[in-house]
Formats: C-alpha cells, sequence, structure tokens
C-alpha cells in the first residue's frame, strides 16, 4: 500500500518540479498546450495519477487528493499566466515589430470614374434640384419646330445663323412611311425641351434640363457634340430679378460665393430682355484684391469669361405654347457644360473630352 | 464690326476715353470683343521734305534723295520708283526707328553709299495696303505735315478700333452713326445725324409721299447743273413688297483716282482696301451709316432705265466677282433697260460696274425687304457686307440721307457734279406702329420700377417717340430700330440702359410642381453612378458615326441620316454604343494600354415606332454598354485577361446595386441572329425576372478584325426601358427574418459531362435537396486527371437549415444522399470522393 502512496507522491512530486521549466521551454502557444497537455491533458502525467486515486489507501486519499487537486489549479493558474505572458509579448512583437506594406496596391477592382462632363451635370443639376427645379428630358432628334419657330426665330432671320444646323433625314423607307413632312434636326440648344415642356405641362414650372446639343462647329473650341444644361421658370409675377437671384445663387454654390457675377444685355430670340452672365475668371482670378495676376489668355485679361445666356421667356414663346403672357412670366437659361468642365479639370484640349482615352478618365 | 474711336468722337462731338467706351458698349449689350491700336510705334518716324533727288552711282534702282527733317538735311538712298519732286513730302523713318512691320533703322551702306534712313511707303508704315512705292503726303495736308513732325501726329494716324461682336438684333450698330446713336444714350448726350448740310431729309420714322418722289439734292460747293434726273433716269419697282423703296442720284463729271490720304487710312483701319474713290465712298457711307448703297456706271445702265424685280425662273446673271449666278422667281433683281445689273442687296454685276474710265456715277441707295435679301444670299452662299446689312434690317428712312452724303462725298472726291435733283421711288410705304408701354408692366418683368424721366430720357435717346398715354406710354420706335415692336422689346431697353447690374436680385419662391422628375431620368442617373461603381470608366462619344462604323460592328444599318454632315465619317446617328466603344478600344490598343473597362450610357436611333407622340421622329432608346478587355486588375500578380464572367459580375452588380435584384445570363438561340456582333458560343441574353433586358458576351472574331482590335473583349449592352419595365414588374425587394437555427454544410463533387451548365446541377441539387437545402454553391470546377475526357468535377457546398428547430447529422446527411443520388440520375454523373462534412 505505501508503494502506491509513494509513487504517487514521487509522481505529484515530480510534476509539481516539471511543469514550471516545461512551461517555461515553450516558446510558443502551441508549445505551450503541449507542455500542458503533458501534465494536465487528458492522458497527461497528472491526469493519469489522479485516475489512480481509488487505488490509495482510505487514510491518505484525501490528504493526497487535495495535494493533487491543488498541484492541478497550480498548474492551470501557471498555464494561464504563461498563455497571457505569451500573448502579451506577441503582442509587443507584432507592435514593436516591422511595419505592414502599406505600399502593395489595395485587393479588389479599383472604382471607375464618371465622365467629367456627366460629374459636372450631376453637380449643376443637383443645385437647381436643391432650388426646387424638376428635371426633364427630350429627344436629342427634334423638329426644327421645336429647336426654332417655337421659340420665337423669325423665319429667314440670321438668328438661326448663331446655330448652325444639322438637319436630319430619315432613310428612304422610313420616308415613305412617315406621314408628314416636317423638317427634323438635331437640336441645337436644350431649350426643345423647354417648348415641349410647356406644351405638355402647365404653370407653375421650374424644370431644368440636361443634354447632347448639336451644332455644325468643329475646332479647337468647339464640338460638333457638347452638352448643355437649360433650365426656365414659369408662374405668376416671375421677374428679371428674379432671373438675376436664382442664377447668382446658382453660381456661387457651383463657383464659390467669392466669384463675381456679372449681368449683361445679349439677344436670344426667345428671351427678352436677354442676357450673358459673366463670372470672374477662375484662371487668373484677377477680380481678387488678393491676387497679382499675370496674363490670362482665357479671359483676355478682362478678368471675366461668359459662362451662361439667359433671360425673361419671350411672349411669343408663351403664345406659341398656349400660355397666357399677360398673365404668366418666367425665365430661361442655358449654359455649355464642357467650358465648366474644361475649367474645373484643367483639361487642356476640348478634344480629350470627347477622346475617351482611359488614361484621361482616370486621371480625374 | 470694326469702330473707330476718332470718328465716333467726330460724329457725337465728345472726347471719349476708350476704356470707358468699351466698358459702357459692352455692359449695354454691344459688346467690344478686342480693342486694336493704330498709329502707334513710330516713334522718329517723321515728315521729311524732299530737296534734290540724284541717280546712285552704281545702281540703276537706287536713288540719293535728300531731304529735310526739319533740323537737318539727309542723304537718303531710296529704291522706290514714286521718288516726288523737290518741294514734296515724304515719310523719314529716322536712325534708330522701330518700324511696326518689326524693321529697325540703321546706318547701313547700299550699293557703298551709306544711308542715314529710309524712306517709307504704306505697308512698311502700317497705314496701308498700297505697296508700289512711296507714302507721298497730300499737299492739302502740308499745313500739319511740318518737316520733323512726328508723322503719327501729321497724319493723324492715332486711333482705336473697337471690334464689336453683334447680336443680330442690332442692324442699326452694322454703322459708326448707329454706334455713336447708342453711345450717347448710354453717356446721357444728346446726339444728332450727321448733316450732308442743305439738303432736305425726309424726318426720321416718316416716308416720302409718292408725289414727293422727286426731291432736290443740291449741295454745298457743287452747283446743281443740267437735266433733272427723272427725265434721264426712271425707277420702276415692280416688287414692292421685296423693294419698298429705292433712290438713285446721279454725279456727272467724276474723276476716277486714289483717294486722300484719310479717306484710305479711316478704311485701312477699319478693315477695308482702298480701291478708287468711288468705291471708297461706297464703302465710307456702309461704314458710317450701316446702309449698303451701289455705284452704277451710268454709261454701262442700259436703256436709262431701272427695273426692280424678281428673277424669271432659269434667268441667269454674272455678279461682280465674276460668277454665272443661276435664279429662281425668289430673287430680286436690279435691271437696266435690257437685263439684270445687280442681284438686289447682295452683289453688283458685273458689266456696270465702277471702273478707271467711270465718269458718270448712278448711286443706288434703297431699302429691300430682309426676308428676301437673306434667302437668296443664303441660296447662292454669298454673304456679303451688303446682305448682312439688309437681311437684319437697315432704315428704309435714311435712304434720302445717306444718298445725299454719298453724291456729295462722291463729287466732292471725284470732281464732279451732281444733278439737280434725285430719285425716291416709294414702292410700299414701311411704318412703325406706336406700341403701349405699360409702366405696371415694366416694374412686373425687371423687378423694379423705372422712373417716368429715365423712360422718356432713355427711349428718347433712342429715337422713339414717347406720348403719354393711358396706364404708360405709347412710343413710336425710329425705323433704324427694327427689333422694337413689341412692349417687351421697349421693356428690355429700358432695363438694358438702366444696367442689367442696377435691377434687383431677388430669389423666387418655387412652388413644388405636381409632376416631378420622372423615374426614367431618375434611373439612367443611377445606371451611370452604379456602372462607375462597379469599376468602369465613362465614355462619352458622339452620336454620329459612318455606316461603315456601324457596318463594322454589324449594328443594324440606321434610319437616321443627317442631310448636311461636317464629314463623311460623322454622317448617320447610331443604332449602337458598340462602334464608338470599339474605337476607344482601339485607340488603346494603339497606345499600347493594357486594361479596358469603359462604359457609356446614351442613346441609339431608330425608327419612328407607332406609339410616338410625333411619329416622324426617330425613335430614341437609352442603352447602358461596356466594353471589357486586357488585363483584369489583381493584387500583385500575373494579372489575368477579363473574360465573359467579368462582365457578367459588372452587370449584375450594377443591376443589383439600384434594385436588390440580380439579373441571369441565359443562352438563347435568337441571339445569333439579333446580336451577330457577339460570339455565337460565348454570349448570352441578361434576363431580369421574366424579361430580356440586354445582351452580354465575347465579340465574335470576325468583329474584333473587323473593327481592327485584339484579344478577347467582352461587351454588354443594357436596354433602359427595358431595365425599367422588368424593374417595375418586381417591385422592390422584401425583407426576411434572420434565421433563429444554425445551418449545417455537406459538400458534393460531382463529375459531368462538359456541356452540362453548372447551373443546371446547382438547380437541380438544391432542389433534391429537400425543403431543407437553403442553398447550392460552385466552389471549385476541374478538368483532366483523372476526370474522364469530355467531363468536368463540380465541388460544391450544399448547405442546410431547418426552419423550426436545428437539423440532426442524421437528418442532413439523409437529405444530402437524396441530392446526390437525384443528381447522379439527372446527369449521368459520377460522385467524385467521399461526401464529407466540411472541416
Amino acid at each position: 500500500m505505501t508503494d502506491a502512496v509513494a509513487a504517487f507522491e514521487q509522481g505529484l512530486e515530480r510534476c509539481a518540479a516539471e511543469y514550471p521549466a516545461a512551461f517555461e521551454r515553450a516558446e510558443g502557444e502551441h508549445a505551450l498546450r503541449a507542455a500542458n497537455a503533458r501534465f494536465a491533458g487528458p492522458s497527461g502525467e497528472l491526469t493519469l495519477l489522479m485516475k489512480r486515486m481509488p487505488e490509495l489507501p482510505g487514510d491518505r486519499r484525501r490528504d493526497l487528493g487535495q495535494r493533487a487537486n491543488k498541484l492541478k489549479n497550480e498548474i492551470q493558474e501557471a498555464f494561464n499566466a504563461r498563455l497571457s505572458g505569451l500573448a502579451a509579448r506577441a503582442r509587443e512583437q507584432e507592435l514593436s515589430g516591422p511595419h505592414l506594406d502599406v505600399s502593395l496596391p489595395g485587393r479588389g477592382t479599383p472604382a471607375g470614374r464618371l465622365h467629367p462632363l456627366t460629374r459636372v451635370k450631376h453637380e449643376l443639376l443637383d443645385v437647381f434640384q436643391a432650388m426646387g427645379f424638376d428635371i426633364a428630358d427630350g429627344p436629342e432628334v427634334d423638329l426644327y419646330e421645336h429647336n426654332f419657330d417655337r421659340l420665337g426665330f423669325p423665319p429667314d432671320h440670321p438668328a438661326t445663323d448663331m446655330q448652325d444646323t444639322f438637319f436630319v433625314r430619315l432613310s428612304d423607307e422610313e420616308k415613305a412611311a412617315a406621314k408628314s413632312k416636317r423638317p427634323i434636326v438635331l437640336r441645337t440648344h436644350t431649350s426643345t425641351v423647354q417648348v415641349r415642356e410647356m406644351m405638355r405641362r402647365k404653370p407653375p414650372l421650374a424644370v431644368v434640363s440636361a443634354g447632347a446639343t448639336f451644332r455644325r462647329d468643329d475646332d479647337a473650341t468647339h464640338s460638333p457634340m457638347f452638352m448643355q444644361i437649360e433650365g426656365f421658370m414659369v408662374d405668376e409675377g416671375v421677374s428679371f430679378a428674379n432671373l438675376k437671384g436664382v442664377l447668382t445663387h446658382f453660381l456661387g454654390r457651383v463657383f464659390g460665393p467669392e466669384v463675381p457675377v456679372r449681368f449683361r444685355p445679349s439677344y436670344f430670340p426667345f428671351v427678352e430682355p436677354g442676357g450673358e452672365v459673366d463670372i470672374g475668371c477662375m484662371i487668373c482670378r484677377r477680380w481678387d484684391p488678393k491676387v497679382k495676376a499675370d496674363a490670362c489668355r482665357v479671359c483676355k485679361n478682362t478678368g471675366f469669361v461668359e459662362i451662361l445666356g439667359c433671360g425673361m421667356i419671350h411672349p411669343v414663346v408663351f403664345e406659341h405654347v398656349g400660355y397666357d403672357p399677360e398673365r404668366y412670366t418666367g425665365f430661361a437659361f442655358g449654359m455649355g457644360v464642357d467650358r465648366i468642365a474644361m475649367s474645373r479639370y484643367g483639361v487642356p484640349h476640348l478634344n480629350m473630352l470627347y477622346g475617351n482615352d482611359p488614361r484621361f478618365l482616370t486621371q480625374l | 464690326m470694326l469702330v473707330s474711336h476718332a470718328w465716333l468722337q467726330e460724329l457725337t462731338g465728345l472726347s471719349l476715353d476708350v476704356d470707358d467706351v468699351a466698358k459702357k458698349l459692352t455692359s449695354a449689350g454691344i459688346e467690344v470683343e478686342a480693342i486694336h491700336r493704330f498709329g502707334e510705334g513710330l516713334d522718329k518716324v517723321v515728315v521729311a521734305e524732299v530737296k534734290a533727288s540724284n541717280p546712285h552711282p552704281s545702281r540703276d534702282k537706287l536713288k540719293l534723295v535728300t531731304v529735310f527733317d526739319g533740323a537737318a538735311e539727309h542723304e537718303i538712298v531710296c529704291g522706290a520708283p514714286n521718288v516726288p519732286a523737290p518741294g514734296r513730302r515724304v515719310v523719314l523713318a529716322q536712325l534708330g526707328a522701330k518700324l511696326p512691320n518689326g524693321v529697325e533703322i540703321a546706318e547701313r551702306a547700299l550699293g557703298g553709299v551709306k544711308s542715314l534712313g529710309m524712306l517709307c511707303g504704306e505697308t512698311e508704315l502700317g497705314v496701308g495696303a498700297d505697296d508700289s512705292g512711296l507714302l507721298i503726303i497730300d499737299e492739302e495736308l502740308h499745313g500739319a505735315a511740318l518737316p520733323g513732325a512726328p508723322i503719327a501726329d501729321a497724319l493723324g494716324l492715332r486711333d482705336r478700333v473697337y471690334e464689336l461682336s453683334l447680336t443680330p438684333n442690332r442692324p442699326d450698330c452694322l454703322g459708326h452713326v448707329g454706334v455713336a446713336r447708342e453711345l450717347c444714350a448710354l453717356l446721357g448726350k444728346t446726339f444728332a445725324l450727321p448733316k450732308p448740310a442743305a439738303t432736305p431729309r425726309a424726318q426720321s420714322g416718316a416716308w416720302a409721299e409718292p408725289s414727293e418722289q422727286l426731291f432736290p439734292l443740291s449741295l454745298p460747293g457743287t452747283p446743281a447743273q443740267g437735266a433733272p434726273l427723272a427725265k434721264t433716269f426712271r425707277v420702276d419697282i415692280t416688287a414692292p413688297d421685296r423693294c419698298p423703296r429705292y433712290g438713285a442720284a446721279l454725279v456727272d463729271g467724276v474723276t476716277i483716282k486714289p483717294s486722300p490720304f484719310a479717306v484710305r487710312y479711316r478704311l485701312h483701319v477699319l478693315g477695308q482696301r482702298a480701291i478708287n474713290n468711288v468705291v471708297d465712298v461706297t464703302n465710307l457711307v456702309l461704314l458710317l451709316w450701316g446702309h449698303p448703297i451701289h455705284g452704277f456706271d451710268a454709261d454701262h445702265v442700259r436703256g436709262s432705265r431701272i427695273e426692280v424685280r424678281l428673277a424669271r425662273a432659269g434667268e441667269r446673271m454674272k455678279t461682280l466677282d465674276d460668277v454665272e449666278r443661276a435664279l429662281t422667281a425668289d430673287d430680286l433683281l436690279i435691271c437696266d433697260g435690257e437685263g439684270p445689273v445687280a442681284l438686289a442687296g447682295v452683289m453688283g454685276g458685273a458689266g456696270s460696274q465702277i471702273e478707271p474710265s467711270t465718269t458718270r456715277v448712278l448711286i443706288e441707295c434703297a431699302y429691300f425687304e430682309p426676308r428676301t435679301v437673306r434667302r437668296t444670299s443664303k441660296r447662292l452662299g454669298m454673304h456679303t457686307d451688303s446682305s448682312h446689312r439688309f437681311e437684319r434690317g437697315v432704315d428704309p428712312s435714311a435712304v434720302r440721307h445717306v444718298l445725299a452724303d454719298a453724291a456729295a462725298r462722291i463729287a466732292a472726291l471725284g470732281g464732279g457734279v451732281v444733278r439737280a435733283d434725285a430719285l425716291d421711288v416709294v414702292g410700299k410705304a414701311v411704318a412703325a406702329a406706336p406700341i403701349a408701354l405699360r409702366k405696371e408692366r415694366i416694374a412686373l418683368v425687371l423687378g423694379m420700377p423705372i422712373a417716368d424721366t429715365e423712360i422718356e430720357r432713355i427711349l428718347g435717346a433712342l429715337g422713339c417717340v414717347v406720348a403719354p398715354a393711358h396706364a404708360g406710354y405709347s412710343v413710336t420706335p425710329p425705323l433704324h430700330r427694327p427689333d422694337l415692336t413689341r412692349e417687351i422689346d421697349l421693356i428690355e431697353e429700358l432695363g438694358r440702359l438702366t444696367g442689367y447690374d442696377r435691377l434687383p436680385t431677388v430669389r423666387p419662391a418655387i412652388r413644388a410642381s405636381e409632376e416631378g422628375t420622372p423615374a426614367r431620368i431618375t434611373l439612367v442617373r443611377r445606371l451611370r453612378e452604379a456602372a462607375a461603381s462597379a469599376g468602369l470608366c465613362e465614355a462619352v462619344n458622339y452620336a454620329f458615326l459612318a455606316p461603315a462604323d456601324l457596318e463594322r460592328a454589324r449594328a443594324k444599318p440606321t434610319a437616321v441620316v443627317i442631310q448636311n454632315p461636317m464629314t463623311e465619317a460623322r454622317c448617320v446617328m447610331r443604332t449602337s454604343l458598340l462602334p464608338g466603344l470599339g474605337q476607344c478600344l482601339r485607340e488603346a490598343q494603339n497606345t499600347q494600354q493594357k486594361t479596358f473597362a469603359l462604359f457609356e450610357v446614351a442613346r441609339v436611333f431608330g425608327p419612328p415606332q407607332k406609339d410616338q407622340a410625333i411619329t416622324e421622329l426617330p425613335h430614341e432608346s437609352h442603352q447602358l454598354a461596356l466594353l471589357l478587355w486586357g488585363q483584369r486588375p489583381s493584387w500583385y500578380r500575373e494579372d489575368e485577361s477579363y473574360d465573359f464572367y467579368d462582365a457578367k459580375s459588372v452587370v449584375q452588380s450594377i443591376v443589383q446595386s439600384l434594385s436588390g435584384h440580380v439579373p441571369s445570363t441565359v443562352v438563347d438561340a435568337a441571339l445569333l441572329e439579333e446580336e451577330p456582333a457577339l460570339h455565337p458560343k460565348r454570349s448570352a441574353r441578361i434576363t431580369l425576372g421574366d424579361s430580356a433586358i440586354g445582351v452580354l458576351g465575347e465579340l465574335h472574331p470576325d468583329v474584333v478584325s473587323a473593327m481592327e482590335l485584339s484579344g478577347r473583349p467582352v461587351f454588354a449592352s443594357i436596354d433602359v426601358a427595358r431595365l425599367e419595365t422588368a424593374l417595375l414588374a418586381l417591385g422592390r425587394p422584401k425583407a426576411h427574418a434572420l434565421p433563429r437555427f444554425p445551418s449545417a454544410t455537406r459538400d458534393v463533387a460531382v463529375v459531368v459531362a462538359e456541356d452540362i451548365p453548372a447551373g443546371d446541377v446547382v438547380a437541380a441539387l438544391l432542389e433534391a435537396a429537400g425543403p431543407n437545402a437553403e442553398r447550392v454553391a460552385l466552389f471549385d470546377i476541374y478538368g483532366g486527371d483523372p476526370v474522364p475526357a469530355g467531363h468536368k468535377s463540380l465541388a460544391l457546398h450544399v448547405v442546410y437549415r431547418g426552419h423550426s428547430a436545428t437539423l440532426t447529422d442524421k437528418e442532413v446527411d439523409a437529405a444530402h444522399a437524396a441530392a446526390q443520388k437525384a443528381a447522379e440520375a439527372r446527369f449521368s454523373a459520377s460522385l467524385r470522393g467521399r461526401t464529407e462534412k466540411p472541416k
């Protein structure tokens, strides 16, 4: 019987003697767990020893049992302590170790880009939408009538020269099928949408529209297809002061409230009084007293560049769409998106806008 | 329109500041685009008097000219053929002068003789176009042009020329008189028309009665002589609607010669070439009054008769520029007793023009109906200074004083005698109707009232007759302002001359509309944003292209043709977005780019459709198209190429991000015919719910070659209208409660014939695995040893989950065994490896 006691006691003593060193030698979690298993695992030395407790004489079972349990707890605590020590060391090493190579590229598909024209278009439309304008749309190929006559372009008038027009015909078989022979054009401005919306709807109206327009012009500063934004408002009592209010607010939101805005008279057949709006040149900023401006190609040293055309909707337009010009007044405005996009993103050549070179598109 | 500052000062009698004039005009809508400077850069260029002229010792063509420059005599070597006699004065560029053409004058030897300066001609000085010899100062100018006087002062060369960008509603500003009048109105000064002295003028705005057709044209310094014109020449207007008024005057005994320097120089600064005294006068009068006139050699006006009539169909005439013109019955002609002598308002005819031998000049000053001139000039492609003004509308009431002025000037410069009378034939009276102008309306439109005194001042300064009337004024506009016909035109003038910057700025309250922004517009915008988020860059291509571009891309032939294209490369409207994107890809490949992922959302054009509101317009439909090619971006590894599945993923993520619904790709036999641009074996239809919304696939290898591309580009397109309909049909996706019980996953590997779509296997497994199978996911496809030839091995996860309790292993295994068995039976599949729970 004493053999069993002696063996048990030796076993306990050996375990007690060896586990601290074994734990100490374990340099990682895995090794530590293995070391722990050697003593306290399902077939560990202490576990096996404790399974043999029934073999102990009854008078010793209690105190040896307590010693075994105490040792087991000690090992458990030592294990936990060592484990957290190792974890702390590992964290310490990671925190003080080499840096992650953050220069490696990000993983996954890089985001694409909206075309600069689209981005500018969205930005401008957003400002008007926030003011309460609806967005509308119209066809790019439209009746001559919508593009000119209903906007009050007098027949055989040089005003049509301001917008050199592409005329369209349907291919022969389509032409044969079409009943009417009204002339068709590629719209030269988005003002067609103004006519169409006014014919379709009744005041009050505040509408803005953006899209492709076409003129027979192709040089360094003109593209035969270009983007325009057009807007108009019709209600009772709308005045030129309101036109100035809306456009001044709009330009302030888009270009910054500090940029000067200048209204001056101009002529478009479908508005009267008609005007053009200049804003302070964003390239030389010579209007800013803090800036010492050099010679500027963009504004020819005037400090201003033309940004949009506008005016009070001509009564003749109201007559053409069936509104009472005595009751309603309104204003309209239109601007090219291309030039705003070019100045906004510093695009050096107009043809880059329509060249769609991915190397250009991914720059912005 | 070029406008001389000096002339404006003469006309207004004011001393004007150049920048102030430019600012005032621009802010009034008469935009000054540029200001050109004349008479500058002429330091050390002075008047010199010729004292002697001797032959050069060694050179035949050179002379040694001794001149006196006010301080000393100098010997100048000169090669000009027209060295004048001693006593005449010329222009000397002294040593150290730098001429406007860049030449610097230094002492240099010509043929061994030192020249102490250079005698100059017009072109060297930049004061004219005559390069035939020296500029010899007119003797009339000797009073101011003393030897040694700086040439710019002596000849009055200093001027500024405003380059105006005029809008087509302001024909009055196409002459200096109109600009001067406008300027006076802006400055609050009184303007008076320049007077050709003793000539009685028709009142502005009023027309002479037909009985007044004859009016005396006695001009100062040119005693009227000879037979009355009316007895010599007869003028008949047979198309009075087209030519409401025609005036003619005759100057006899004219000598054709160069104009004096002052006239030539004024024409020069205004961009005109001096020709001879008579032609110069017609140009000068046009630039002064903005009213084109025409000079005929009266001896070549056959039958002593002028008839203004419409051309006969098939009639032809040769114009001044020596071009034979075919006319139509819409063209207005000036004819003599035998045939056409001018295309009315556009250009004179060959044969009756002023020649060096001309002695009798018949001056025409007429008012032609603007649309007539416009149509003729447009149809014949003849845009002239004359047609430019007539088509915008000249002042019909100006006929008499313009005629008188022209006659006086021709007589003065040509030494002729003006006939005692002239003709002013009125075919049809043109009068301006009075316009009612309401003060209340002014305030409503401009947003502020204008004071009565200002209304009267502004409109009066523009030439209107303003009379008080009920609620405001009755305003009769002047005939030089054909743009003023309605109340709103007058309100604009009030706003314009008040200054837009002085009008108030008030943001209006905008009432919300019933309708709002249409869903389609929002959808198109979200599509673009989704496509960009999916990793594509947006392209914006021209909507027009060449028919061959469509052919190469196997797109439908176009129904929409541009009648007047600028280039054959852009002469029809596109029916597909592929040609445009394909061209972008070609350029990317040609510039050694390795990857390409572009999309475009734009319209394509087809034949009209029956349900259209306007039946003759082409049908426009929005498309989203994308083209992928080249290296797929990956993480610092050798890149792989974009393929079908990349495009599919992009299409799915685009549609999913805007709707929550995921489109599928299915093989459809009809696709081959419908989309011949796509690879027959590597393409699919894109479906969403029950609807086909687009196509997706590699480009057909033949299309790749035809479009001069390389590799395997993948194209997809979605029809926005169909997408919109499909999304409407599907409605919004619905949310479900999250599962409460854990899932259990089993894997299976099945070997099936190569041509069996994985999707079919997935669907079959899902169905056979019973109601607790939640999803089946493919995680590997493998071909080659040990999988038999013509087969592939698919490895799949099947995920099971109980709806009301956690499934037991036994339940899962039973369901999984059933699924496997069904797959085996359905696809003659063999199972590879053993069924196992994933670790």
